[in-house]
């Protein structure tokens, strides 16, 4: 329990997204791998230059005082820079002050020096540097002249372009660490992406099946849940318009029946319930088939023209339905489909507020809009969206004699999508619906 | 007047097509009745017949192939009005682009059936059109302006369509019809009586001027439809009978 803690507060410090956490991961491994190969590396030079050295010193002391021995005290000095070595040097002088050794190491050198030269003479060792690190041997040569064997441990001296290989490499495996994360995680972000833009009403491949074999199988997943949900949407559609179709026949009989029956009160009310009857079937079907609408071809319709028309036919049958105030604007679009919203939007008015006003505007982002507007009740705002959602319908404050189906701005805001807009309904100030259908930029 | 109007009943329904005879009867009409298209065939062939109830969904040849047909055929001439079992417009234009004259949406009352009929069987005694316009041609043109008949838009030379409302669409059409020839008001109150014209009587002059400002009648100049004082209205442009594929 308490180990869960710390361990997710530790992956919430990694980054967010799976490439960049993959990205931290493998380059952390890689240059670490690097950082360890680079020390075991050094180490072994070390070791091996180290042993080189003492080695060389080995031989060489012996030779070199055996030789500066010999040497009269003029002619050593010439012979001083051809003994000299990378670590180590003759000078003729005594040792500079210092302090006496530290290191194991320069007490391992002297030991060898003092047997390297057989024992023969009194070695005065001591430390004049720390850093870098560097001790002189201080002995007598037999004529009294004081020699000093200045040694100076270091490793070869690295080569300049060294560090510049080393970016290099880091570089390397940064891009590359970078390229696979890349290759593994684009097609599933291509994925994500197919999936959330995915159409619920369409069949068949949405998203692409390429791309690794993991991915390729998630996206064929998908893409058969997808068949499954489109099968679903589109059966639910049919059996909806298939019941709302074959209603038909049998209530037109009962109302024809009804009709031919002597007038009374009670066949009035039959009378009515066989007309909302009618009414539903009729949404029903509508509704069925505005998920997929015929649209016949867009034309460019002249928007002003067009809703004059449609308020137009609303005045002629006595219907108080305006034209606001508005643009004049035009737009490439299928004008039965466009009718059938706004008509939708304007019997809603009618039902609940009695009047309407139809507004051509364009929204503060230049999108073409057509209002509805009505001074009716208006809708709470927490059911804007519900009322939305078919067969949906506030009882409380709209009573069934008001009409509707509560389909129609259902069928409304399927269509509104087929044609490529949306649906959005608000309150208005002062009271009453404002329904916005958003039909995008017109030119 | 001795003449009794001929209506045949086509439905695949017996009760509906027995119920709506009898009502059409009781209302002083003559009724053949018809359950489908050999039916049909054979009542037109044997007796007169003014109008033609075609329900849309039926069996085998439905109504709208039946109506394409009636229109190529001799009895081209008969109006036809249709008995949709769907409100959608896609329909609507089907039915009148398939050569009906009207439709009523089932499930429908017999009175508004009724009122169907007797406007659709006025229309085409009253005034028989100098041009067969309904079958020649989805575009008329006229002016600056085409006419599309199925979709009541008015196009302009862009291709831009304004739309009409079903009165101003009518009013129109009966001045295409009918061009170069004065019309009373009468004479296009009658014409332009539409579906719901039971219910609200708008006055001529006003759909007029508002056809007049849809069309760009300048107030002065009216190039299209002008008056005629004491008279009523003349459309003075000539009209051309556009194909499909214009």
């Amino acid at each position: 329990m308490n180990a869960a803690a710390p361990a997710s507060r530790a992956f919430r410090l990694l980054p967010r997204t799976l490439g960049a956490r993959l990205v931290l991961i493998l380059l952390a491994g890689l240059l670490l791998a690097h950082a360890l190969s680079f020390g075991l590396l050094f180490y072994e030079r070390a070791v091996a230059t180290r042993s080189m050295m003492l080695t060389n010193l080995e031989q060489d002391a012996s030779v070199s005082v055996a030789l500066l021995e010999r040497l009269s005290p003029a002619e050593r000095a010439e012979w001083l820079p051809r003994m000299e070595r990378r670590t180590y040097r003759y000078l003729l002088r005594p040792a500079q002050p210092g302090t006496p050794l530290s290191s194991k190491r320069a007490e391992q050198v002297t030991e060898l020096i003092d047997a390297s030269l057989g024992h023969r003479y009194e070695l005065r060792p001591r430390a004049v540097s720390t850093s870098p690190e560097r001790y002189e041997v201080e002995l007598t040569l037999a004529d009294g002249q004081p020699l000093t064997i200045e040694v100076t441990p270091s490793l070869m001296p690295i080569a300049r372009w060294l560090p510049w290989v080393l970016a290099a490499q880091i570089l390397l495996l940064a891009a590359c660490a970078w390229l696979a994360v890349r290759l593994a995680t684009r097609p599933l972000e291509r994925l994500a992406d197919a999936a959330a833009s995915i159409d619920p009403a369409k069949t068949g491949v949405v998203v692409s099946q390429d791309g690794p074999l993991e991915v390729a199988k998630a996206a064929k997943a998908l893409n058969a849940l997808q068949s499954r949900i489109a099968a679903h949407v589109a059966e639910r559609m049919q059996i909806l318009a298939a019941i709302s179709h074959d209603l038909q026949t049998p209530i037109t009989r009962l109302q024809l029946r009804l009709e031919a029956m002597d007038e009374s009160p009670i066949q009035e009310r039959l009378l009515n319930d066989v007309s909302q009857l009618g009414q539903l079937v009729r949404e029903g079907i509508n509704y069925a088939r505005s998920a997929n609408v015929a649209k016949g071809p867009a034309v460019r319709l002249d928007l002003g023209a067009f809703l004059d028309s449609v308020v137009g036919d609303y005045q002629d049958t006595g219907k108080p339905v305006q034209r606001g105030e508005g643009i004049e604007a035009s737009l490439q679009t299928h004008p039965q489909v466009l009718r059938r919203i706004v008509q939708n939007l304007i019997d809603n008015a009618l039902a609940y507020a009695g009047s309407a006003e139809a507004v051509l505007r364009k929204d503060p982002q230049g999108q073409l809009c057509i209002d509805v507007l009505d001074r009716g009740p208006g809708i709470p705002e927490d059911s804007l969206d519900a009322v939305l959602q078919p067969f949906h319908r506030l009882e409380q404050s709209r009573c069934r004699d008001s009409g509707g189906t509560g389909l129609g701005l259902a069928i409304a805001q399927q269509l509104a999508q087929a044609l490529g807009g949306r649906l959005q309904l608000a309150n208005r100030e002062g009271g009453g619906l404002r329904a916005t259908l958003v039909l995008g930029n017109g030119e | 007047m001795s003449h009794t109007d001929h209506v045949l009943v086509v439905d695949d329904d017996r009760d509906i097509r027995q119920m709506v005879g009898d009502y059409l009867r009781r209302n002083g009409l003559r009724v053949s009745l018809a359950a489908d298209g050999r039916e049909m065939r054979a009542a037109l062939d044997t007796s007169d017949v003014d109008l033609i109830v075609l329900d849309v969904m039926m069996p085998g040849e439905d109504g709208l192939a039946l109506c394409r047909n009636l229109r190529a055929g001799k009895h081209r001439n008969v109006p036809v009005v249709m008995l949709t079992a769907r409100d959608d417009e896609t329909d609507r234009i089907i039915g009148l682009e398939m050569g009906a004259d009207d439709y009523v949406v089932k499930p429908f009352s017999s009175r508004e059936l009724l009122a169907r009929i007797n406007a659709v069987i006025r229309r085409a005694r009253m005034l028989p059109p100098n041009l067969q316009v309904s079958e020649a041609a989805r575009l008329i043109g006229f002016g600056q302006w085409r006419l599309d008949t199925t979709s009541r838009h008015l196009l302009d030379e862009a291709g831009t369509a304004y739309p009409l409302s079903g009165a101003e669409f009518r009013l129109l059409r009966v001045f295409v019809d009918h061009p170069q020839r004065v019309l009373s008001r009468d004479q296009l109150l009658n014409l332009t009586q539409g579906r719901d014209a039971e219910l609200f009587d708008r006055s001529i002059d006003l759909l007029v001027s508002r056809l007049r400002q849809r069309l760009g009648d300048a107030a002065k100049e009216q190039a299209y439809i002008k008056t005629v004082r004491s008279e009523g209205y003349v459309f003075c442009q000539p009209v051309v009978l556009i194909g499909e594929d214009a």
